[in-house]
């Protein structure tokens, strides 16, 4: 890339002084993986970068690097001009580097005070000195404008304040150059709004902000530069003003991506093929999880569940894939009740279910991938006889679901633990969709999954429900629950809190129904229910 | 991604050969590593180390010799044929304990489920005496039932109940060693024998000497059998499925509406299964009369053995016999030397400790052995010995 002397670090509000310059960084993993290949980049003083880029593209190894959690095998980073070397997380903390996980690594149990002086506490002898941490915390806060409740349990924030403890705890240990590795995954569109609000405020105190995203609308409003990753190595970027949303998916994926326009279906007035009736999940405590859910799905039509990830989405998911039983009421399928019998009985009544964590129940990590689609027939014939698998037709059938949904395996053979996320979903759906459901329970169907193939998995989904499946999606991308559904309902607190058609409401309306900030008290969502009124008009189809 | 997917995939063939290989390696370089620690602990507390050394590693061989006048003879071969019957036992207990774990159930049962099968075995024998076609599958049969029986009863109370199968088995265990002195005290004894014991078995229901001088017999062929059995129920069963499912994930299992609480207590009763023919291999072919005061504890060993096989029914056998010879060669360098037992034993336990713990290696021995492993691949093509990959 550029390889004239770097001028000495001037700071100064222009900002042309690069904060952070890669340059031909390669990193080969143990696996033999080429996670990155020469990758050159430039960082400007207070400015936000997004690095975007599908999963695998190199990212986050990218930004393990600098953050010293792995050593680059070639090429350089260099800090305000100077090089660095970081061989471990505290080196990079030194040099003035802070990184926000993706999974925000907190501990829920203690204040927010406590967890941002975790590891470099102010002490009073022996003592944790709480006043003085907390002092310290406030009065970064009010520097920085991030508003926070110092003495609040860190367990009973939202994802948005967590992930501010978690900036905070950067900025405490001096972070000039902030890495986010996807904020933006959890957050409600408002807390998107807030959280690049702050940003925006840490840039004017001349930080420089590096981050992680797979959503262009993030990369064209917030940020500054992008750069775009694929395959380990940069393939494109530039300031974002210039970003088109079309040239950086096609950057992305190597090819022009399909147009993802679904054809909506009004099923309202017809014969439910789902009906769930007063569903209730009480917690041991009594402390409900869910509240007189009513929702009836037709064939051939897809309801979206939109809902701030705790608002009880998991819990209907379970009760419906029959894992757990309900407290009260009851879930038909074609008229007959399937909920509360276990999940055999369930997917033995047409009932099919994509969990919402992969790695903890939608796959067997270290079994194979043909071990592992065959999960719901392993039982029955052709895929054994007499409690003898057959061995050979189920190999067959793994390949042949390779193939067709385009897995990306080395072979049928291989631990499923082994490939990427993406892959691994392609599968758990491959599986589900091979039983031939009458009723998918979808969780996140695409959570952590590169754009290409969300959008295989999207296509398979949407194609299950035009074969005349009823399928219920549930997911916390908001795009995605407008993008598919035709009906939308918001969970709130284990309750129905609005009920829309998905092509008639805008994501900002879903998010004040989404935080609480309004909600349609008895609201269903039964194919005769009511839809939600809108108040003063805000949105227009 | 697509040129990450294509080099990852060339690169992890390789890699697997390699890994394949190591699986095999690292327990050997474990091996190594202990015994030369083993060797210097020797030094501190023996006058003539090398001596004792090699009495550890060669003491359970059997000696072959040639002399003029009476041509070649082979000593000690009892010896030897004690690490054959100890390999089997503990094969047999190891797959035992192979299935619990391989379904995330840390059933310890073996111990019990050895004591009260091998008395079983013996009680049917006695009463069919007089029908010895019988007697032998009837005792077969009654040994491998009582295992099963005796692994199910913790089995349903951890799927009815949820009790925690570790106090559960190790429980029984004492349940079923004071009953089997109950049993054999007060009734089931021969009050010739001159201490107690059961009855001896005749020799027509009992197994027959393949190889005299030993207690080798048809077990050295239902070891093999049993190790291939146990691998053909856990990889081509649907049961197996299910144990291996299970063991892997619960959640997963759960959400695919496998029987989860069923396969539980299935996969601790087939481990019975198998301690039960260690019970039968123990009364039918090593002990023809079971005393009272049998030691417990074999069915612990069968776990370590478990361990070093990593739960791969194909490499259980070696991963006994390895065990099995270190114990008879701990046996002759107590004699041979003037070692104490007690080094003896921790030299043993070193071995064990070191090849359960392998991934503690240090990174940078790791690194060269890794080199030097593949240096030696390239060097010798066909690779892996028996029992190397791993199928889970």
């Amino acid at each position: 890339m550029v390889t004239h002397p770097i001028p000495a670090p001037q700071a100064g509000p222009t900002g042309a002084q690069p904060k952070l310059r890669i340059t031909a960084l390669s990193k080969r993993y143990a696996n033999g993986v080429q996670a990155n290949e020469a990758v050159s980049l430039q960082v400007l003083a207070a400015s936000i970068h997004a690095i975007v880029g599908e999963n695998g593209a190199g990212k986050s190894t990218l930004l393990k690097m600098l953050y010293g959690l792995e050593v680059p095998d070639t090429g350089s980073i260099e800090l305000d001009g100077r090089p660095c070397r970081f061989r471990r997380p505290a080196e990079a903390i030194s040099a003035g580097v802070g990184l926000v996980p993706q999974h925000l690594k907190l501990v829920g149990s203690m204040s927010v005070a406590e967890n941002i002086v975790l590891g470099s506490e102010p002490v009073r002898g022996p003592w944790l000195d709480t006043a003085q941490a907390r002092r310290e915390v406030l009065a970064l806060a009010t520097q920085h404008g991030l508003a926070i409740n110092p003495d609040a349990r860190v367990d009973t924030l939202s994802a948005g304040e967590q992930q501010r403890v978690e900036i905070l705890k950067a900025l405490r240990r001096g972070a000039r150059l902030l890495l986010l590795d996807e904020p933006g995954a959890l957050l409600t569109p408002q807390e998107m709004q807030g959280l690049f609000a702050s940003l925006r405020a840490l840039v004017r105190a001349q930080l420089t902000v590096v981050l992680i995203t797979h959503k262009m609308a993030e990369v064209r409003e917030a940020c500054d530069a992008f750069t775009v990753m694929r395959g380990g190595r940069v393939v494109g970027g530039g300031p974002a003003a210039e970003a088109g949303d079309k040239r950086i998916a096609e950057m992305m994926m190597g090819h022009t991506p399909a147009a993802t326009s679904v054809c909506r279906v009004d099923a309202r007035g017809r014969v439910a093929r789902v009906q769930v009736r007063d569903l209730c999940l009480l917690r041991p405590t009594g402390r409900p999880e869910l509240m007189q859910v009513c929702l009836d799905v037709a064939p051939g039509e897809i309801l979206g569940v939109a809902g701030v990830e705790g608002n009880g989405q998991n819990r209907l998911a379970e009760i419906l894939g029959g894992v757990c039983a309900p407290t009260l009421g009851v879930a038909t399928i074609d008229g007959q009740a399937f909920t509360g019998r276990g999940a055999r009985q369930a997917r033995r009544q047409g009932v099919g279910c994509v969990p919402e964590d992969r790695l903890h129940g939608g796959v067997a990590p270290s079994l194979s991938l043909a071990d592992n689609s065959v999960a719901l027939d392993y039982f029955s014939a052709p895929m054994s006889r007499a409690g003898v698998l057959a061995e050979s037709r189920i190999r067959q059938r793994a390949r042949a679901l390779i193939t067709r949904f385009g897995i990306r395996a080395r072979d049928e053979q291989v631990a499923i633990g082994t490939l990427s996320g993406g892959n691994m979903q392609k599968l758990v759906l491959a599986r589900e969709l091979q039983a031939q459901p009458r009723f998918l329970v979808a969780s996140q169907p695409t959570r952590g999954v590169d754009i290409g193939a969300a959008l295989s998995l999207r296509q398979a989904i949407v194609a299950l429900r035009d074969a005349g499946a009823a399928v219920l999606l549930l997911s916390a991308d908001l795009d995605e629950v407008l993008a598919l559904s035709d009906r939308l309902v918001v969970l709130f607190e284990g309750r129905i809190v609005a009920h829309f058609m998905a092509d008639q409401v805008s994501q900002q309306t879903v998010g004040r129904y989404m935080t609480g900030m309004a909600a349609d008290h008895g609201a269903g969502a039964t194919l005769q229910s009511a839809i939600t009124a809108v108040p003063q008009g805000r949105d227009s189809p | 991604m697509s040129a990450e997917i294509r080099g990852g995939g060339t690169e992890s063939r390789g890699d697997r050969g390699g890994a394949g290989g190591t699986g095999a390696a690292r327990p050997l370089l474990a091996i190594l590593l202990a015994l030369a620690l083993g060797l210097l602990l020797t030094c501190t507390v023996s006058d003539e180390p090398i001596r004792a050394f090699r009495a550890l590693l060669s003491g359970a061989l059997p000696d072959v010799r040639w002399s003029a006048e009476a041509g070649w003879s082979v000593r000690r071969l009892a010896r030897f044929g004690a690490v054959i019957e100890d390999t089997i036992s503990l094969s047999l207990l190891g797959l035992a304990m192979l299935f619990g774990l391989r379904a995330r159930q840390f059933a310890m049962g073996a111990d019990g489920q050895l004591f009260l099968s091998a008395l079983a075995a013996a009680g049917v024998s006695v009463q069919l005496a007089a029908w010895p076609l019988a007697a032998l599958p009837a005792a077969a049969l009654a040994a491998v039932a009582t295992g099963v029986l005796w692994g199910w009863i913790p089995g349903l109370m951890k799927a009815r109940y949820g009790a925690n199968e570790i106090v559960t088995t190790l429980m029984l265990n004492v349940v079923a060693i004071q009953l089997y002195r109950l049993v054999i005290t007060h009734g089931f004894n021969d009050p010739t024998a001159g201490f107690l014991a059961t009855p001896m078995l005749s020799s027509g229901v009992t197994l027959a000497r393949l190889v005299p001088g030993t207690q080798i017999t048809v077990f050295v062929l239902i070891a093999p059998l049993a190790a291939v059995l146990a691998w053909f129920l856990l990889n081509r069963s649907t049961w197996g499925y299910e144990i291996r499912a299970v063991g892997d994930s619960p959640a997963f299992a759960q959400h695919c509406g496998l029987p989860v609480r069923r396969t539980m207590a299935l996969a601790m009763a087939i481990g019975g299964g198998f301690a039960g023919l260690a019970g039968l291999h123990l009364s039918h072919g090593l002990l023809k009369r079971l005393p009272v005061d049998l030691t417990p504890g074999i069915g612990f060993e069968g776990l370590v053995v478990a361990l070093l096989a990593r739960n791969d029914p194909k490499a259980v056998l070696l991963a006994a016999f390895l065990y099995a010879y270190l114990k008879a060669g701990a046996l002759a360098m107590e004699r041979a030397s003037d070692v104490p037992r007690e080094v003896v034993l921790i030299i043993q336990a070193l071995i064990v400790l070191f090849v359960v713990c392998e991934r503690l290696l240090p990174a940078p021995v790791e690194r060269w052995f890794a080199r030097c492993w593949r240096a030696g691949a390239s060097r010798w093509r066909p690779v892996p010995p028996g029992g190397s990959h791993r199928e889970c």
